[in-house]
């Protein structure tokens, strides 16, 4: 039967194209999400200014938090523990480094710090002088004195120069005593600054970010630091310089996944079709294996030898070019700030392989369903001679469509009855899947109860060619889905998708610009000077500031089943002092109830509940005193003040007297509209995710459909050879085939459209109440166009190649 | 073993409420060419679809090679028809991608036999084809090609040969070298050959024609001449009031 195969492929080799292009494509998608989740999983970073530093010693970054309520929990049972990652900096303390200097064998230890700092408009990272030996920079000049400053030679000035260098929120002039070279490229430009100096800017004096030692054994180093820190070596140093990759890779991993598991589903549908397509091009042959005694069974194993020959080919191809697919998808994740851009992107052979064998499975699958259709072919339809088609609803079609209309139904019931807020967005994507599965299954029947429906417009709009279309379609209604399908499911998952995203987007900031109580916003890259928010409260035209400090909070005691991972969203505000918390109602505390948190910097504090607050669902947060949680952050210092005007002030007077009232300080000073849109480009990113992924997606089914349908109209040859010889014009036949390509579109955005409305308007109904999505409609109009435009190109164009000739010729029984 | 090849009882055919067969009862004895007749619609390819096993009765019984295909399977049908039936039909009866010898023994490749080389290059030699054996099916005239799905209906040493309309789409000389492979391979091997045809000048070739019209056997002739088939075929059902 292999051997059989084989035969075939190599004399209808045009007819696997289509298999082949799908799979290819399919492999290469999966491939390149493949290398995205290993660069993921790996999350190496290249260390940059830590290079010279063999060992290096950063903070503990994960905390340990309990799965289950411990005092659910039998003192005999093992207490289940996940793993969180701190937002902010955890540091170390001065007295470390004293311990790593007795260990025996080491020769140097230097800490080193980074903070934020500005030279006008350019933002740069200052350090203490003694940390440069980590890189290491080359000195052209002098070290820096206390007010000396060594800068970066990328940033192009001179020595003796004196410079204004915003950090720590305020303003100082220092000479640049000399120039540093770094011998590797190191992301941000460095300032060097004298020990006391830089001790006071980084606004914790005593403490380092990280710790570099130099000479000594990773054992011995290990045991003196203990549990107050992490030791790196290799390539384990950058996740050190760059805390941020931690989150980021996790973020790669998920996005990788989910764009690699869609494409591998939408993969088993467009081979499915094309596999079927191939098989009802050779009916008549397999109708006469059939008589001259093959089995069904091997039938079906001839169909499943063909797909995999194709496959592994087309397999192979696709994961040697996966690798170039991921890095340019990296790069441009990278270049939007999706990811971190210091990761390094890195395929290796477990993609390779791991897509090798999804691209197969799906193959197999695929073939699976052509194989049961040619399997069920009868022997004696090697004597006929018209090529009816068979009936199309087999048990199997028709129980996954019920199972997946009753999942979506579900999900839908769910989502209205149960969600609130934003995560209601959860049930969208597998709702959109199910509804697409489910209509794809019985796709033909769909198809022609739409084009029946459709038959009186196309009537009025159209004349004779438009019977002799809808005819086809109806009739033809197995050839007429296989275009339809993959349309169907590019329209419904592009639009569900975009509008989902859209909307989430309009909600989110209606949210804000409806919660947002300020007029007036001022703040610094560098942080805010403790001065700032009495001098501005010291304004007439202020009624109130406050502090705006985010981060995020561990919630220890009493247990929280309702965090995850990512624990709770915490705002600073200076309207609370001391250790008291406002919490949100969902979670289930009273006044004067007491919690143990961990900061944003695993700081362990206990806080008093002194009110409980019905807050926005979905954008709930714990709101604790700014001074509590400012000094916990990274940055040290409240990055925001929100102004709130005094009655009858207007927003550019407040604005003025602000900037009076901070001149001399590196702030900035912004209105409620520089606030609204800080946040709305916030969203940004994660639309642009989504809009990648969408891409992709149309792309694969875009090539799909072009695949289907040409495949499928060159066969039909013969058909439009008769249609000519009973009188149609060549004209006329092309402009049929012209409303058949608008019937296909037609159909597959009706049916697109609703599944992705079967997404779309549970979501809807509960984050805004109403039942569409918000978001322009030249969005779905583009959509609509696209798959016109699509069908119609596809149909026509070999249609028109299909009716070149004599019709006689077509004709001809001799194939 | 039994004496008839094929025994058909009581054997009726429906589709979507056409009647194709109404109560055929006939049986055809080993190691001879009959000719089934009639005229279009007559059932004459129904009738040999489910005698060879091709299709399941909706009524009756079929007897095939002494084996009764009342409720079988269809792999056990398919095996029955790889191992104990030949095929000849008027038209695509070759796989374009295999060549005349691959063609020739595909039923015993399907069956996992191994072809003997001998056997293969006998019969190809008794179709006069062994000159052309790796040749593909689209190098070959209408006539090489029916020559050569012969062989392969020959190479498994069936019980019964059904052939549907061998020489319809060939001319008087070509389909006059068919038919006399047909008659030679009953005269020489004992081949039991079924044939269902329109044309009285190839019915002229069999032992015996069986005449159907409107899905019921109408007459039987033994020795047939062409002129003795021609005129009796005016006369079948219907017509038979016309002509009269």
């Amino acid at each position: 039967m292999f051997k059989l195969a084989l035969r075939t492929l190599r004399l209808r080799k045009g007819g696997f194209l289509a298999t082949f292009v799908a799979v290819f494509f399919g492999a290469l998608v999966v491939s390149a999400c493949g290398g995205l989740m290993e660069t993921g999983i790996r999350s190496e970073t290249p260390v940059q200014r830590l290079a010279a530093a063999p060992i290096v010693v950063g903070g503990q970054q994960t905390l340990e938090l309990p799965k289950e309520d411990p005092a659910t929990l039998e003192p005999d049972d093992k207490h289940k523990l996940e793993n969180s990652t701190l937002p902010e900096r955890v540091r170390l303390d001065a007295a470390l480094a004293a311990r790593l200097r007795a260990v025996p064998g080491v020769a140097n230890v230097v800490g080193e710090v980074s903070f934020p700092a500005q030279i006008g408009a350019a933002s740069v990272l200052g350090h203490a002088w003694d940390s440069a030996v980590l890189t290491p920079y080359a000195l052209t000049g002098q070290a820096p004195k206390p007010g000396e400053v060594v800068v970066d030679s990328g940033l192009g000035l001179a020595v003796g120069d004196t410079l204004p260098v915003a950090a720590h929120g305020s303003v100082g002039q220092y000479r640049i005593s000399g120039i540093a070279e770094a011998p590797q490229a190191v992301r941000d430009p460095a300032l060097f600054f004298a020990a006391p100096d830089a001790g006071r800017l980084s606004g914790h004096p005593g403490r380092f970010d990280t710790i570099g030692v130099f000479g000594g054994d990773v054992a011995a180093v290990t045991a003196a630091v203990g549990d107050a820190g992490v030791v790196a070596t290799g390539g384990g140093r950058g996740a050190f310089e760059f805390p941020e990759t931690g989150k980021g890779g996790e973020n790669l991993i998920v996005l990788a996944a989910v764009s690699g598991g869609l494409s591998a589903m939408v993969m088993v549908f467009v081979v499915a079709g094309t596999l079927t397509l191939s098989t009802q091009q050779r009916q008549r042959e397999l109708a006469l294996l059939r008589a001259v005694g093959t089995t069904p069974r091997q039938l079906r194993r001839m169909v499943l030898g063909e797909a995999l020959v194709v496959g592994l080919l087309a397999v192979g191809a696709a994961v040697a070019l996966g690798p170039v697919l991921g890095q340019w998808l990296f790069d441009q994740l990278a270049g939007h700030h999706v990811v971190p851009d210091v990761l390094r992107f890195e395929q290796g052979w477990v993609p390779a392989v791991v897509a090798a064998g999804a691209s197969l499975l799906a193959v197999v699958g695929a073939s699976f369903v052509a194989g049961r259709r040619a399997s069920r072919i009868r022997p004696t339809e090697a004597l006929a001679e018209a090529a009816v088609e068979r009936r199309w609803l087999t048990p199997i079609r028709l129980i996954t469509a019920i199972l997946c209309f009753a999942g979506g139904t579900a999900l839908a019931i769910v989502t209205v009855a149960v969600m609130t807020g934003p995560v209601a967005a959860s049930t969208a994507g597998p709702a959109v899947m199910l509804w697409a599965f489910g209509l794809a299954a019985i796709s033909p029947g769909v198809t022609k109860l739409t084009a029946t429906l459709l038959s009186w417009p196309v009537h009025a709009l159209t004349g004779v060619n438009g019977r002799v279309a809808l005819r086809n379609t109806r009739v033809g209604a197995v050839r007429a889905a296989g275009a339809v399908t993959p349309i169907m499911l590019a329209v419904g998952i592009a639009t569900a998708n975009i509008y989902l995203q859209t909307t989430q987007e309009a909600v989110s900031n209606q949210a804000y610009t409806e919660d947002l109580r300020a007029d007036a916003v001022v703040g610094a890259a560098v942080g805010l000077d403790p001065s700032v928010p009495a001098r501005v409260r010291a304004l007439p035209e202020v009624a109130s500031a406050s502090e705006y400090v985010t981060s995020t909070v561990f919630v220890e005691k009493p247990f929280d089943s309702g965090q995850d991972d990512d624990g709770r969203s915490a705002l600073g505000v200076s309207e609370l002092s001391g250790n008291a918390v406002e919490v949100p109602s969902t979670l289930g505390h009273h006044v004067g109830d007491t919690l143990s948190l961990r900061l944003g910097d695993g700081t362990p504090v206990d806080v008093r509940v002194t009110a409980v607050v019905d807050q926005r669902p979905g954008f709930e947060k714990l709101v604790l005193p700014a001074g509590l949680l400012a000094p916990h952050t990274t940055l040290g210092l409240a990055p925001q003040l929100l102004v709130r005007a005094a009655p009858g002030v207007d927003s550019a007077t407040l604005a003025s007297r602000l900037r009076e009232a901070t001149a001399g300080l590196p702030v900035f000073v912004g209105d409620r509209g520089t606030l609204i849109a800080a946040h709305a480009k916030g969203n940004e990113v994660g639309a642009w995710v989504n809009y990648l992924l969408v891409g992709m997606i149309i792309a694969y089914t875009v090539i799909s459909v072009v695949n289907t349908l040409v495949t499928a109209t060159a066969r039909r040859r013969r058909e439009f050879g008769v249609q000519r010889l009973s009188g149609f014009t060549r004209g006329q036949v092309l402009r049929m085939a012209g409303v058949e390509g608008g019937l296909i579109a037609t159909i597959a955005v009706l049916l697109g459209t609703l599944v992705a409305a079967g997404a779309i308007v549970p979501f809807c109904l509960v984050v805004t109440g109403s039942l569409l999505p918000s978001g322009p409609v030249a969005i779905y109009l583009a959509v609509l166009a696209i798959a016109v435009v699509l069908s119609l190109v596809a149909i026509l164009v070999p249609a028109w190649a299909a009716t070149r000739g004599r019709a006689v010729d077509a004709t001809s029984i001799g194939e | 073993m039994t004496t008839e090849a094929v025994r058909l009882e009581a054997v009726r055919k429906e589709y979507r409420g056409v009647v194709a067969l109404d109560g055929v009862s006939i049986s055809f004895p080993r190691g001879g060419f009959t000719a089934v007749m009639g005229p279009s619609g007559s059932g004459k390819s129904t009738f040999l679809h489910c005698a060879a096993g091709l299709d399941r009765p909706t009524s009756g019984r079929v007897v095939l090679d002494g084996r009764d295909l009342d409720g079988k399977n269809e792999t056990y049908l398919t095996k029955l028809r790889r191992d104990r039936v030949g095929f000849v039909f008027q038209a695509f009866n070759l796989l374009p991608a295999l060549t005349v010898e691959q063609n020739v023994v595909l039923p015993l490749q399907l069956a996992g036999r191994r072809p003997d080389k001998r056997l293969v290059a006998r019969i190809l030699a008794h179709v006069g084809l062994d000159g052309r054996r790796k040749h593909l099916p689209g190098q070959l005239s209408g006539g090489q090609q029916q020559r050569v799905a012969i062989a392969r209906a020959l190479v498994t040493d069936p019980a019964v040969l059904f052939a549907d309309e061998p020489t319809g789409a060939l001319d008087t000389r070509t389909a006059a070298e068919v038919l006399g492979l047909l008659r030679d391979s009953v005269r020489s091997s004992g081949q039991t050959v079924i044939m269902v045809t329109h044309d009285p000048v190839a019915a002229s070739y069999a032992d015996d024609v069986v005449f159907l019209a409107d899905g019921r056997i109408a007459g039987r002739l033994a020795r047939p001449t062409a002129e003795a088939v021609a005129e009796r075929m005016t006369h079948l059902g219907a017509w038979d009031r016309v002509a009269a």
